[in-house]
C-alpha cells in the first residue's frame, strides 16, 4: 500500500512538472515569437528547445511526450495554425525527433554536465550547430514542400530558422541548465553584490551601444564583452552565463523598443551568439584553472604534512619508547609487591611522556588542518647547530666539509621544528648538489648576518656546479625536479614555510656553486652575548 | 647473575629516555651508568670497565656512529648496541661494519633489549677471558729456553721430531726432552692445544 501510494505522488509529480515544462515552453515561444517569416516558427532567436534540452538532460527519453505536446500547442496557440494539421503534426514530430537527437547526444556525451571543462563545452556547442542544423533542413524542406515557403527563399529561411535555434540555446541553455542543476550556486552568486555590479554594467552598456550605436550599425556593439569577460574571469562559467542570459534578454527588449527589422535582428543574434560563446569558454577556461589549482594546493598540503610527519615522528618515537620502558618497569616494580613512591613516581612519568606524545600529535593534525605552527623562541645558533648535526655523519661518508661561519647571537620566535625542514632541505640539496665535484672539493657553507631590517639573512652555499638563471627561477615549482628520486616539492614547501614565517627563500644565480638565501624575521638580538 | 660486575652504559640524549631505561634495566638488575652525551662517556671511560654500551644514534654533538668508531678506535672492547628513532639500511650498515652487537629500533622491544645486552656480556667476558688466557701464555712463553722456543715454533709449524732433529743438528731423542719440557713450562697436554693457544697471539 506505502509502496503504491508513493508512486501514484511520483506519477502525480511527474505528471505535474510536464505541465509546468509545457507551459513554460509555450510562454518562452510566446515571448520570442518575433519578426517571424511566414507567420512560420522562424525566427532570429527561438530559445524555447533550450529549455526542452535541460529537461531532457535532466529526465531523459520521458520528456519527449511532453516536448511534442508543448511544440504542438505552441504552433496553434502562438501562431494560430498556419498549416494544416496533419502537416503540423508531422513538422513537429521533425522538430521532436531532431531535438531528441541533438538532446540524447549531449546527455551521452558529457553525463549531463555541459560546463565541465573545455571538451564538454566545444562538444556541447558542434552538436547545437550541427544538430540544428540539420533539423532546420529537413524542417524547412518539408514546409518547402508544402508550399509554404516560396522556392527563392530556401536558402534563407534555413539559415533564419538555423541560426535562431542555435543561437536561443547556446545563449539560453546555460543559464537554464543553472537553474534546475546548479540553483544552489546560482543563488549564492546571484546574492553577491559584484554580480549585481556587473548586471549594472551590462545594462549601462546596452543603453550606450543601442542608445548611441544603433545607427552606425552598433558600432558600439564590443561594449557588451566588458561586463562578460568580466563575469567569466571572475566568477566562472556561471557568471559567464548569467552575463550572457542577462545581455540576450537585455538585446532583445532593445531589439522591440527600436523597432529593428528582421534582417538587423538577424546578424545582431549572430554577435550575441559569439559574445555568449567567448564568455562561456573563458568562465570554462577560468573554472578549470581554479580547479588546478586547488588540487595543488591541496596536493601541497598533503606533501608539506608528509615531510612534517617524517619530521614528527622522530619526535613522537622517544616519547614512546621512555612510555614502554617505565610501563615495563612499573609491570617489574608491582611483580615485587612494591606500591610506594617508586612506582607512584614512574606512573607520574608515564602520565608526562604520553603529554609529550600528546603535543607532538596535536601539532601534526593542526598542520594538516590549517597549516598552523607552533611558534617558540628558540636561539638561532642551536637552530642551525641541530640541523647541521645532523648532516655531520653522512658528509664525512661522503668527504664533504661543512663549514658553519660563527652564528650571531639573536633569538628567533618560529615553529623550530618546521624551520628544522627548511633547514634539512637547503643542506640536503647542498650536500647533493657537490656530489659531481672532485674529492676535496665538496664543500658546503651555512654563512649568517643579522641585516639592518631587522631580519637574519641565512646563506647555504655548496661548491656544487651551481644554476643558471632559468633554472633558479624554475626551482620553486613544484614537480621541478632534478633529483631522479625525487618530487620536486621540497623547495616549495621550504618556501611556503619561510614566508608563513614572515621570511623569503629566494636561490641566487651563480656560475660557480649554488647559493640559497634564508631570510627570516629577528625576534631580539641579544647584544650583551654578541 | 652469570655476568657479576657489568655494567650497562645508557648514552643517551633524551632525558625521559635515558631515565625510564635506567629504571627498566635497573630492576632487571643491571648496574646501569648513564650518560647525556657522547663526549661526557669518553671522559669517563676506563679501561677496566666490563659491560655494554647502549647508544643512541641521533644525539646534538657527536652522534652515536662516531661514538662507536672512536671506542673501535681507542681499542675499547666494550660492545656497542645501537638504538634509533629511524633505523634507515645506511646507519644499521654502519653500525654493524663496526661490530655492533644489535641495531634497536625505537621504540624498543623490551625482550630484544635484554637478549642483546645479554649477548653483548658474554660476547664481552668471553673477550676478556681470551685476554687473560693470552696474557698468561705469553708470561709462560717467557720462561722457555731460546732452544726450547725453536722446538716450540716448529712443533706449531706441523713438523715431526726427526725434521726438527734433523733441521736444529740435534738427536730426535735430544728434541723429544725439549719437547716434553716446553709443554710442561707452557702447561700444555697435548700439540693441539699448543697450537689453539700459539695462534691466539
Amino acid at each position: 500500500m506505502q509502496t503504491e501510494s508513493t508512486d501514484m505522488i511520483a506519477q502525480v509529480q511527474r505528471l505535474l512538472t510536464g505541465l509546468a515544462f509545457v507551459a513554460a515552453y509555450i510562454l518562452l515561444d510566446w515571448a520570442s515569437y518575433l519578426h517571424p517569416m511566414y507567420g512560420l516558427n522562424i525566427t532570429p532567436w527561438n530559445p524555447s528547445p533550450a529549455l526542452g534540452l535541460v529537461y531532457w538532460l535532466r529526465v531523459g527519453k520521458r520528456s519527449a511526450l511532453p516536448w511534442f505536446v508543448a511544440i504542438l500547442t505552441g504552433e496553434v496557440l502562438v501562431r494560430g495554425l498556419p498549416a494544416t494539421l496533419p502537416l503540423t503534426l508531422v513538422s513537429s514530430l521533425v522538430l521532436m525527433v531532431g531535438y531528441g537527437f541533438m538532446a540524447e547526444a549531449i546527455r551521452r556525451r558529457s553525463d549531463g554536465d555541459i560546463l565541465h571543462d573545455r571538451g564538454h563545452l566545444l562538444m556541447w556547442l558542434v552538436v547545437v550547430i550541427v544538430g540544428t542544423l540539420i533539423t532546420s533542413a529537413v524542417y524547412v524542406s518539408l514546409l518547402f514542400l508544402s508550399h509554404l515557403i516560396p522556392v527563392r527563399d530556401w536558402t534563407v529561411a534555413v539559415l533564419r530558422f538555423w541560426v535562431g535555434d542555435s543561437v536561443g540555446i547556446v545563449v539560453t541553455m546555460p543559464f537554464f541548465w543553472l537553474l534546475f542543476d546548479g540553483r544552489h550556486r546560482l543563488r549564492n552568486l546571484l546574492r553577491r553584490r559584484e554580480t549585481l555590479v556587473y548586471v549594472l554594467l551590462a545594462a549601462f552598456m546596452l543603453w550606450v551601444s543601442f542608445g548611441f550605436g544603433a545607427v552606425g550599425e552598433f558600432q558600439y556593439f564590443y561594449l557588451l564583452f566588458l561586463p562578460i569577460v568580466w563575469a567569466a574571469g571572475r566568477q566562472g562559467v556561471l557568471g559567464a552565463a548569467i552575463a550572457a542570459f542577462t545581455l540576450q534578454a537585455g538585446i532583445i527588449v532593445a531589439v522591440q523598443w527600436q523597432n529593428m527589422v528582421a534582417v538587423t535582428v538577424f546578424e545582431l543574434q549572430m554577435l550575441g551568439a559569439v559574445l555568449a560563446f567567448v564568455g562561456l569558454f573563458i568562465g570554462v577556461v577560468v573554472d578549470e584553472k581554479q580547479r588546478v589549482s586547488d588540487e595543488l594546493r591541496q596536493t601541497l598540503r598533503l606533501a608539506a604534512a608528509g615531510e612534517m610527519a617524517a619530521a614528527l615522528a622522530h619526535e613522537l618515537n622517544q616519547p614512546l619508547t621512555a612510555l614502554s620502558a617505565y610501563g615495563a618497569a612499573c609491570g617489574q616494580l608491582l611483580e615485587r609487591g612494591e606500591n610506594g613512591t617508586r612506582l607512584k613516581e614512574s606512573i607520574a612519568r608515564m602520565v608526562a611522556e604520553s603529554n609529550r606524545a600528546a603535543d607532538v600529535v596535536r601539532r601534526l593534525r593542526d598542520f594538516f588542518r590549517t597549516g598552523a605552527t607552533q611558534l617558540e623562541r628558540i636561539a638561532l645558533g642551536e637552530l642551525i647547530a641541530s640541523s647541521v648535526s645532523q648532516f655531520e655523519h653522512k658528509a664525512r661518508l661522503q668527504g664533504v666539509d661543512i663549514a658553519v661561519d660563527p652564528v650571531p647571537a639573536c633569538t628567533l620566535l618560529v615553529d623550530s621544528l618546521q624551520l628544522q625542514v627548511v633547514l634539512r632541505n637547503l643542506l640536503d640539496n647542498a650536500m647533493d648538489a657537490v656530489q659531481t665535484q672532485a674529492d676535496g672539493k665538496r664543500h658546503v657553507s651555512v654563512h649568517t648576518q643579522v641585516l639592518a631590517t631587522g631580519k637574519v639573512c641565512i646563506r647555504v652555499r655548496d661548491s656544487g656546479p651551481g644554476l643558471s638563471l632559468a633554472a633558479a627561477a624554475g626551482l620553486f615549482e613544484a614537480f621541478q625536479s632534478s633529483k631522479a628520486n625525487g618530487l620536486g616539492l621540497g623547495l616549495v614547501i621550504s618556501r611556503a614555510i619561510a614566508e608563513a614565517h614572515g621570511g623569503t627563500l629566494v636561490a641566487e644565480p651563480m656560475t660557480t656553486g649554488g647559493l640559497f638565501l634564508l631570510t627570516l624575521p629577528v625576534e631580539k638580538v641579544d647584544i650583551d652575548a654578541a | 647473575m652469570p655476568h657479576s660486575g657489568y655494567t650497562v652504559f645508557i648514552v643517551e640524549d633524551d632525558a625521559s629516555v635515558r631515565d625510564a631505561l635506567g629504571l627498566l634495566l635497573g630492576l632487571q638488575g643491571y648496574p646501569v651508568a648513564m650518560f647525556g652525551n657522547a663526549e661526557s662517556f669518553l671522559e669517563s671511560l676506563r679501561s677496566g670497565w666490563r659491560g655494554c654500551a647502549l647508544i643512541d644514534i641521533r644525539m646534538p654533538g657527536m652522534d652515536g656512529l662516531t661514538l662507536q668508531r672512536k671506542l673501535k678506535e681507542i681499542g675499547c672492547d666494550i660492545p656497542v648496541i645501537v638504538m634509533t628513532a629511524h633505523g634507515d639500511v645506511e646507519s644499521a650498515r654502519h653500525a654493524f661494519r663496526s661490530q655492533a652487537v644489535d641495531f634497536l629500533e625505537k621504540p624498543l622491544d623490551h625482550v630484544r633489549l635484554i637478549a642483546a645486552i645479554e649477548e653483548a656480556f658474554s660476547c664481552h667476558s668471553q673477550t676478556l677471558r681470551s685476554n687473560e688466557s693470552r696474557v698468561e701464555f705469553d708470561t709462560r712463553l717467557e720462561q722457555l729456553t731460546p732452544r726450547e722456543r725453536e722446538v716450540m715454533d716448529m712443533v706449531v709449524k706441523g713438523f715431526h721430531n726427526r725434521e726438527i732433529a734433523k733441521a736444529l743438528f740435534i738427536s730426535p731423542r735430544t728434541v723429544e726432552v725439549h719437547k716434553a719440557r716446553m709443554m710442561d713450562k707452557l702447561d700444555v697436554a697435548t700439540v693441539a692445544d699448543l697450537v689453539r693457544l700459539s695462534l691466539g697471539q
